[in-house]
């Protein structure tokens, strides 16, 4: 008797609202103690109170699969069935963050689409931290806005199936919603108008360094070139990199990639051409250093005041071989390419899914998918 | 050294994993049998037996008797063998 639903209580969704539950999880909640005990003639007031004493957030736990009480509390909710108002009232509550996940949850299991936006969207700004009992028992760290929007994005939470809900533009198409307002989108304004600004005010190096991050070859590659000079060559440095910046932001504007690409390429390998013997000693040496080094190098020498002629072009060197690479994986220079590839392509066979049994390259197919290590036979 | 060396050999060949074909029945109608390899968790057999039957890999339990299998422990250290039968529940 006490597992019935109220007589009173409108079907969800075409159903008993208590079967939004799986009936395996409705089982184990029914002969858990919690419900058993506590649970047990609990009406809306005092519903309240036993949500407050929650401590934890989490489906079902263990070998056995034991439901928590944040579950046992779902449940008596959508057996007895509170009020709307009930609902919204244990939402906007900013005290008790788990009775606010109570109310969300609930509300996402049994409202309309148009109030699970409305409702749940606006406690994206609630940051503070809850506890969560995932299926192995050990607590994580969430946060009630990772937890609504899991709630709002995903179809599966807590163990339970969730309701589908229509996806938010076509609410906004047909107009029952408005577009959504971010809490932060002043903020994000605000931090567009200071980027403008910045550009516009900070001098070179602020712009080269914003185009090396966005556009990871060309402004590089230019600046490069100039590094593999002898150290008498400081002077054309500055002058190239005079040069090369105004022919960046040109070529920037007009996000012609190829077009700057190409054009550094000849320039380079007439220029390369008399720097034969400096090539050959760095390439091997600093093939295998890769792009991230490559640019903390950079960083670091950038910072680095006007140093000595000697130490400089031992510096000239390290940059160079990795920026050799780089500029070889492109086209410079074919030959290195095809080693990579094979590389590549070899990798992919590793995978077992070109096994010549299709039964066991389907298998292995399925377990690539799942992220698991091919068969061993 | 000789010995050593030979212990080593002898224990490689103890590890050494093979592919095994497990079983998996639920009393109701459905027979799985999976493919997997020998040093795959309880967790991998459950995610592939999902893509077979189509429950949620959460949902599933792999019993043998009373014994509830653990996701995190391979097949080799509960002993699962090639064409092993294994009982299937749900959660």
């Amino acid at each position: 008797m006490a597992n019935r639903t109220d007589p009173l209580a409108k079907s969800i969704r075409g159903t008993n609202p208590q079967n939004l539950v799986e009936k395996i999880l409705r089982t184990k909640i029914y002969q858990h103690t919690y419900w058993k005990e506590q649970c047990f003639g609990l009406t809306a007031e005092t519903l309240v109170d036993k949500a407050m004493e929650l401590d934890h957030l989490g489906g079902t736990h263990g070998g056995t699969r034991k439901p928590t009480p944040f579950m046992c509390l779902v449940m008596k909710m959508l057996q007895i069935q509170p009020d709307k108002e009930i609902v919204v009232e244990f939402i906007k509550n900013p005290e008790y963050k788990y009775v606010r996940a109570l109310g969300a949850f609930y509300l996402r299991l049994t409202g309309t689409d148009i109030d699970v936006y409305r409702y749940l969207e606006p406690l994206y700004n609630d940051y503070r931290k809850l506890r969560f009992k995932p299926n192995d028992g050990k607590f994580t760290l969430t946060h009630v806005d990772e937890f609504i929007d899991e709630l709002l994005t995903k179809d599966y939470s807590c163990d339970i199936a969730l309701p589908r809900l229509k996806k938010r533009l076509t609410l906004e198409s047909v107009g029952s919603l408005e577009p959504r307002r971010s809490a932060l989108e002043d903020d994000f304004e605000e931090e567009e108008e200071k980027d403008e600004d910045d550009l516009l005010a900070d001098g070179l190096d602020s712009e080269e360094k914003d185009k090396d991050y966005n556009r990871v070859r060309s402004p590089a590659r230019e600046r490069d070139r100039d590094r593999k000079r002898d150290s008498h060559r400081y002077r054309d440095r500055d002058y190239d990199r005079d040069r090369d910046y105004d022919r960046d932001r040109d070529y920037d504007r007009d996000r012609d990639y190829d077009r700057d690409r190409d054009y550094d390429r000849d320039r380079d390998y007439d220029r390369d051409r008399g720097r034969g013997r400096d090539r050959d000693r760095d390439r091997d040496r600093h093939r295998l250093r890769d792009d991230k080094e490559y640019g903390r190098d950079r960083e670091r020498r950038r910072r680095r005041s006007h140093s000595r002629s000697r130490s400089r072009s031992r510096e000239h060197k390290d940059r160079d071989g990795d920026d050799r690479r780089r500029r070889h994986r492109s086209s410079a220079s074919p030959k290195r390419d095809e080693p990579k590839k094979k590389k590549e392509k070899k990798a992919k066979k590793d995978d077992g899914t070109d096994h010549p049994d299709p039964e066991i390259a389907e298998q292995n197919r399925l377990r690539a998918s799942l992220g698991l290590k091919p068969l061993k036979l | 050294m000789g010995l050593e060396l030979s212990i080593a050999k002898k224990k490689e060949e103890e590890r050494e994993l093979s592919m095994i074909e497990v079983v998996l029945n639920d009393r109701l109608g459905k027979k799985v049998r999976v493919k997997c390899n020998d040093d795959d968790t309880i967790g991998d057999l459950k995610k592939l037996v999902a893509a077979q039957t189509g429950t949620r890999a959460d949902k599933i339990r792999i019993q043998k008797w009373y014994t509830i299998y653990k996701d995190h422990i391979t097949l080799k250290d509960y002993e699962i063998h090639d064409g092993m039968g294994l009982e299937l529940y749900y959660n």
